[in-house]
């Protein structure tokens, strides 16, 4: 061995050594049990697929995907606009724009308990400001927010949306100042308006970070849990119980880590699945 | 250097099964030589009765010491305790808080046989809730219920006749919403009754007053007529709705503490903390007292009557990995936790012990602070009380969706008849088909 592999591996080998033991190896572990009862302490008992055809008739995990992927749904096209509109709002040259910057970044440094005592108050059917303001510009019946089985996801959706938009604003910021000014100049010169340039050169311009910003907003949407754990705590009822959630219930406060696991292959293989759709799509239009 | 490595490994691995071979030695034990065990307890800072059962066990046992040690508090308790018993590293003697994760511990071979040490303390209640096939794995120490609190200033503001031990729910409710007039022509904001959040307020008293109740059978039509009055006293306004107690995360401490509200269904633990709060200035003082939990019907109410109530034990359990030197001194060490002495030493810190005597109830009353009426001292000792979580492998996926069952009823519900429907068809397919 050269003396430059040597360095080379002792600088990977920390790092690996770390990833392996405390990611590779439990998710390996994972694997195997899904396809076993087990409840922590013992032997792991073999049961094969019977974890999978649990699920299958299992209403609550049947509710737990469905809200996971209203979650999603809603909560990327959301982040995504809000982000973007942010990103070129504070792309300018203005007075204070650091300031500004800096404003719309805060919610993601934020503790997400601060966040979720702070809205859950603001959401506060009969005391909260937000339903104070809706009865003032005449909503005769405001929403119920949390404390309503139909409004806590929407609830939920709009705090997400608040607080993962400052950090995809700043992917966003980095991806526009990578279009070169002429573009800009040149579009000007021929006469292209404000609009046209935003869908001719911004958007194009944008592409590589928008697809990176979508696939990690994507994998993040489909794994939600502290938000929603401390917000609403998956209830009322199991209006906003998600499949990270479910799969939390049933290992550590259930001690069926067999049937948690299995779950998690089944999240697992959406956001799989969903991220090579995404970068398939991605290839055929870059080809 | 290349022959270095495998020299290390060999040293290491010789070394490991010498210190392995100690630990599991059979020499016989001195009884008078010194030992640790350790102990595990949360928020050790606030929560005094670690110590206190540690020191009292010291004064008559002073070759052994009991250690302290840290665990997380609230539902991570259990968490933390699984993880390391799994891992091998959990103290010599723990806790279990309630009764929910006994059947964990105990199918999964986490706890030694203690029936040697126990076998003096029939007495105890609730000692047959750690029993398996005749063997005992457990020795409780505590053993809340849970009582009406009471605020006499506001009911005298109100002029509301305050509970005389005859109340049954319907008593109860006509209560509140007479508190809730009389508090508001009195030009107080007071509420007459604040039901916590937790599932216990009503699910606890329904299992453990209807007769023929049975969490285990799925069949959850007991819990009907309880939401129903909850419901009814929410829409009075007689207490704040469950959806205002949760988004605003209230307290029951401030809520009952800061006079807010004049009725509080609530645990005997909660006796201490009120006394805490008082001296620390985070409760106003006020006159108050202890009534028994409203009953299912008037066979129970009354002070010749025994009222039924719920609560669960709480009790210490020996880690079957504990080093054979130390096995005699934790035996003794549970057994002095769940006998009288122990009892007293904890009733002195506001605490209520597994097994309630006169000595006890006089050394509660004792406390600077406690209400003097007999009516009080007759609600804190006596009554039947009745496990909230029996013991069972289904009793943790049970008791979840019933907690989901109760946000949902108590929000914007489908109506209770449709959310119990609900539960009972989940119970069935999700829970005990398992």
């Amino acid at each position: 061995m050269s003396r430059n592999t040597v360095a080379g591996w002792s600088f990977i080998l920390p790092n690996f050594v770390g990833f392996a033991a405390l990611t590779l190896l439990p998710v390996a572990v994972l694997f195997y049990v899904a396809f076993t009862n087990w409840n922590v302490f013992g032997v792991a008992e073999w049961t094969g697929t019977a974890n999978f055809r649990r699920m299958w008739n299992d209403a609550s995990f049947w509710t737990a995907l469905r809200n996971t992927v209203y979650y999603a749904v809603f909560h990327i096209p959301l982040t995504l606009a809000a982000a973007l509109g942010l990103a070129l709002l504070l792309n300018r040259k203005l007075r204070g724009v650091r300031f500004f910057r800096t404003i719309a970044f805060f919610p993601y440094i934020t503790s997400i308990v601060a966040i979720a005592v702070v809205w859950n108050q603001l959401f506060s059917p009969e005391y909260g400001p937000i339903n104070a303001l809706l009865g003032a510009v005449g909503v005769d019946n405001p929403p119920g927010w949390t404390a309503s089985a139909t409004w806590s996801m929407p609830a939920v959706i709009i705090v997400g949306t608040w607080r993962y938009m400052g950090y995809y604003m700043l992917l966003f910021l980095a991806g526009l100042q990578t279009i070169p000014a002429q573009l800009y100049e040149a579009a000007e010169t021929d006469g292209a308006s404000p609009w046209q340039r935003f869908v001719h050169v911004t958007l194009p311009g944008l592409r590589h970070t928008t697809f990176f910003v979508t696939v990690l907003l994507t994998i993040e949407s489909f794994k939600v849990f502290d938000l929603i754990l401390v917000m609403t705590g998956g209830g009322p009822g199991q209006s906003t119980l998600v499949l990270s959630q479910y799969i939390y219930q049933k290992g550590f406060e259930e001690n069926q880590f067999g049937y948690a696991s299995a779950v998690s292959i089944v999240l697992f293989a959406i956001c799989f699945g969903i991220t090579v759709i995404q970068f398939m799509v991605n290839k055929r239009r870059n080809s | 250097m290349k022959r270095a490595i495998p020299a290390v490994i060999s040293a290491a691995t010789a070394l490991t099964l010498v210190l392995a071979g100690c630990g599991g030695g059979d020499e016989p034990v001195d009884p008078n030589a010194p030992v640790t065990i350790t102990l595990a307890g949360w928020s050790l800072s606030s929560t005094p009765e670690f110590k206190t059962l540690a020191d009292g066990f010291k004064a008559t046992h002073p070759n052994v010491t009991v250690e302290l040690k840290e665990y997380a508090a609230g539902n991570d308790y259990d968490t933390q305790m699984i993880t390391d018993l799994a891992a091998g590293t959990a103290p010599d003697v723990y806790v279990m808080k309630n009764l929910k994760n006994f059947y964990t511990y105990q199918s999964g071979g986490q706890l030694l046989d203690v029936s040697d040490a126990t076998s003096g303390l029939d007495s105890v209640p609730a000692l047959a809730s750690y029993q398996v096939d005749g063997k005992t794995y457990a020795a409780p120490y505590r053993q809340d219920s849970w009582v009406l609190f009471y605020n006499k200033d506001l009911f005298a503001k109100a002029k509301v006749a305050p509970p005389d031990g005859s109340w049954t729910w319907d008593d109860y409710t006509d209560a509140a919403k007479r508190l809730h007039t009389g508090l508001k022509g009195a030009g107080s904001n007071a509420t007459g009754a604040y039901q916590h959040t937790f599932q216990s307020t009503v699910q606890g008293f329904a299992l453990a007053q209807t007769p023929n109740a049975d969490l285990l059978s799925g069949d959850f039509g007991y819990l009907k007529p309880y939401y129903e009055r909850s419901l009814d006293l929410q829409a009075a306004g007689a207490q704040p709705t469950f959806g205002t107690a949760k988004t605003n995360k209230l307290t029951y401490q401030a809520q009952f503490g800061k006079q807010q509200s004049a009725m509080l269904l609530m645990g005997t633990w909660y006796v201490a903390t009120l006394l805490n709060q008082r001296k620390s200035g985070d409760a106003d003082t006020f006159q108050w007292g202890i009534a028994p939990a409203p009953q299912f019907d008037k066979s129970t109410t009354g002070t010749s009557a025994t009222p039924v109530t719920f609560g669960d034990p709480t009790a210490l359990g020996i880690n079957p990995k504990i080093s054979k030197s130390k096995t005699a001194a934790a035996k003794d060490f549970l057994k002095y936790a769940a006998g009288p002495e122990a009892g007293k030493a904890l009733a002195g810190i506001g605490i209520t012990p597994a097994q309630v005597t006169d000595a006890v109830t006089a050394s509660l009353f004792g406390l600077d602070g406690v209400p003097q009426d007999d009516l009080s001292k007759f609600a804190y000792a006596t009554h039947t009380i009745k496990p909230e979580n029996p013991v069972s492998k289904h009793t943790a996926g049970l008791q979840n969706l019933l907690n989901e069952t109760h946000s949902a009823i108590l929000s914007d519900s489908k109506g209770v008849d449709a959310e119990l429907s609900k539960a009972q068809s989940r119970a069935k397919n999700e829970v005990l088909n398992q």
